[in-house]
C-alpha cells in the first residue's frame, strides 16, 4: 500500500507514511474498543464498520470474525483488526471501481473476479 | 476439476492409543496423534507442527502459517477452526496429489517454481487461466521470482475456493456473474 515505487518494500519517508496510518487506526480501535478489553467483540466491530460508512450485513460481521479472529475467542485483536478493515476497504474500492452505474451490482468473468481478488486476499 | 491423486505412503507405526478399530493400522494416525491433545482434533498451530514435521514441503523452514490456516477453514465442516482426523487424512491425499504435482514442474529440483511452470501446473490440474492471470497470481505468491510449495498450495486453495464460489452462481453456466456488494465481499472473504 505504501511502496509507491514498487520495489516491494518501504524507504523511510513512506515508512513515515505507514506509521501513521498505524496510529490512526489505533485511535479509531481505542474509540471502539468501548469496554478497554483491548480486543473488538462482534457488536464493537459492527459499530466501527458502520462508524467508517459501510452498511453490511449481520451475517458479514460473522465471517470477519471468523476469519481475522486469530485467537479463537470470537474477539479481534488490535493487529488483526486493522488487517480485516483494509481488506474490506480495498475489496470495496476495486468493487465501486467496476460499479460503473453504482447500482450496488457488478457484473464480471471469471478471469476478472480472479484478478479483482488475488491482488487482495 | 481438480483431480485429488491418492497416494498412501508408509510413514511407520502409530504411537498411543487409537480412538476406533482400524485406527493403528493407518500410518498417518502417529503424525496426527503427534500434535492433536485429547480432543483429536488440530487447529492452524498444530497443523503448521505437523506438516513441517512430515516434511512434506521439502524444505528447512516451518510449514506456511498463513497456508495451513486456509486448509483448515477448507476442510472446516462444522465451522470450528479445528479438523479431526478424518478431515485431516483427506487433506493429507491432497497434499499428496499436489506435491506430485508440483515435483513434476520443478524441473531443477530447487523447490520452487517459476510463473511458467506454475501457469503449466494449474493447466494440467485444470483451471483454464490466461497468462496475464497467471502472471498477477504468481506476483502475489512469489519470492524472489519462485514459488515455494506451501505457497503454492496456499495459491491452489485460494483458487479452488474462488473457482467454486463463480461457478455456484453462473447458474447458466455463461462464465459471467453479477455480484452484489454484500454477496461479493462475504464471498471473498470466506476463502
Amino acid at each position: 500500500m505504501f511502496d509507491r515505487e514498487n520495489k516491494a518494500g518501504v524507504n523511510f519517508t513512506e515508512f513515515t507514511g505507514v506509521w501513521k496510518y498505524i496510529t490512526d487506526w489505533q485511535n479509531v480501535f481505542r474509540t471502539y474498543d468501548r469496554d478497554n478489553s483491548g480486543m473488538i467483540d462482534k457488536n464493537e466491530l459492527k459499530q466501527a464498520l458502520s462508524g467508517f460508512g459501510y452498511r453490511l450485513s449481520d451475517q458479514f460481521h460473522d465471517i470477519l470474525i471468523r476469519k481475522f479472529d486469530r485467537q479463537g475467542r470470537g474477539q479481534i485483536a488490535f493487529d488483526d483488526f486493522i488487517q480485516g478493515c483494509i481488506v474490506l476497504q480495498r475489496l470495496t474500492d476495486i468493487f465501486r471501481r467496476y460499479d460503473t452505474d453504482q447500482d450496488g451490482w457488478i457484473q464480471v468473468s471469471y478471469e476478472q473476479y480472479l484478478s479483482m481478488v488475488f491482488s487482495i486476499v | 476439476m481438480m483431480c485429488y491423486v491418492f497416494l498412501v505412503s508408509q510413514y511407520g507405526g502409530a504411537p498411543g492409543g487409537p480412538a476406533f478399530p482400524g485406527q493403528t493400522q493407518d500410518p498417518l494416525y502417529g503424525y496426527f496423534a503427534a500434535v492433536a491433545g485429547q480432543d483429536g482434533q488440530i487447529d492452524a498451530d498444530e497443523l503448521q507442527r505437523c506438516l513441517t514435521q512430515s516434511g512434506i514441503a521439502g524444505g528447512y523452514k516451518p510449514f506456511n502459517l498463513e497456508t495451513c490456516r486456509l486448509m483448515v477453514s477448507m476442510l472446516d465442516r462444522d465451522m470450528s477452526g479445528t479438523m479431526g482426523f478424518n478431515e485431516f487424512k483427506e487433506l493429507w491425499a491432497v497434499l499428496n496429489g499436489w506435491r506430485q504435482h508440483f515435483t513434476s514442474f520443478d524441473s531443477d529440483r530447487s523447490g520452487t517454481v517459476d510463473p511458467q511452470e506454475l501457469q503449466k501446473a494449474l493447466t494440467t490440474m485444470g483451471f483454464r487461466l490466461s497468462p496475464q492471470a497467471v502472471n498477477s497470481i504468481a506476483k502475489r505468491y512469489s519470492t524472489n521470482g519462485k514459488i515455494t510449495f506451501d505457497d503454492y498450495i496456499a495459491c491452489c486453495v485460494k483458487l479452488r475456493a474462488l473457482t467454486d464460489s463463480f461457478r455456484r452462481r453462473d447458474t447458466a453456466q455463461q462464465g459471467v456473474v453479477n455480484f452484489p456488494y454484500d454477496d461479493f465481499i462475504q464471498c471473498v472473504m470466506s476463502v
